[in-house]
């Protein structure tokens, strides 16, 4: 595979078409992280651009001392969190799927029932996700479905690592109150 | 909702595999990249922009005191009283080159 510098460096020395090929490169880790925080495909896409648009602009500021590819995620993070704080604004507008039987009755009987399929156990999180502050929702998002390190999500998120430990155990537990507010509809 | 349950439920979630991106998404980066602003070249810094840059503050209080020493030397010197170059050649005359100490 090329390296991402050698690219870089054309693009930088005036190959704008070259861009595209980053983008192809890197855009299935990009959907990936912007798809735990927005199930709308259509969304998605709009974030993911947005990530990509944001990455041309600043990207003199990068350095090469982390790899591309971190760089990138973390603008893809930052993306996300202003994502969510806008949907927090806006919380009342946002329609939401109705949960399925299969999904309230694994919620009321967890211990009784098999395991939920993926989309549905990341429909209900997703659900569940939104009645926490939106940077408690990332935290605990890249801690236990992306299975980041404390000290990755504190990078990313620019802030220390005892906040993000102290908003992890905050966001688990709202989490299961909300988990256990949805079993009562 | 216990620790399990919930543990489960995540570990359930991992597995939804990621959407993929539309077969002309990077074409539409692209075009969206086309339709910014083309970005300013860098301009080199000056000295002072370097200065600037290491004492912002340091400068600015300098440059202010230089410009009230010379503001209040040429007031003085305009009202008759003596100025700061009289009170040095004063001074140079009594203590510094006086021919009678010599």
């Amino acid at each position: 595979m090329n390296d991402d510098a050698e690219l870089l460096q054309r693009i930088r020395a005036g190959a704008t078409d070259e861009f595209g090929e980053l983008v192809h490169r890197h855009q299935a880790r990009v959907f990936g992280i912007l798809h735990r925080y927005e199930r709308d495909l259509q969304r998605v896409e709009d974030l993911a651009q947005e990530t990509f648009l944001k990455a041309w602009r600043a990207l003199e500021q990068f350095d090469g001392r982390a790899p591309f590819e971190h760089w990138l995620s973390r603008i893809a993070v930052r993306t996300a969190l202003d994502h969510l704080r806008r949907e927090k604004r806006h919380k009342d507008d946002v329609g939401l799927p109705d949960l399925g039987d299969d999904v309230l009755d694994w919620l009321r009987n967890p211990d009784e029932k098999n395991e939920l399929a993926a989309r549905d156990a990341a429909e209900v999180l997703h659900r569940a996700m939104q009645q926490l502050a939106p940077t408690d929702r990332m935290v605990i998002t890249m801690q236990e479905l992306e299975g980041r390190s404390v000290k990755e999500i504190a990078e990313a998120l620019g802030v220390s690592g005892i906040a993000v430990r102290v908003r992890a155990v905050r966001a688990r537990a709202k989490l299961k109150r909300a988990l256990e507010k949805l079993s009562d509809l | 909702m216990n620790d399990h349950n919930l543990s489960k439920l995540f570990a359930a979630a991992r597995n939804e595999p990621a959407p993929t991106a539309p077969a002309e998404f990077s074409a539409d980066v692209l075009r969206a990249i086309g339709r910014e602003p083309a970005p300013r070249p860098a301009m080199a810094a000056s000295v002072f922009d370097h200065l600037n840059g290491l004492f912002p503050r340091v400068g600015l209080a300098a440059a202010a005191i230089i410009v009230l020493c010379v503001a209040a030397d040429l007031g003085v010197t305009a009202i008759g009283m003596p100025g700061v170059d009289d009170g040095t050649a004063q001074v140079a005359s009594q203590y510094l080159f006086n021919s009678d100490d010599l």
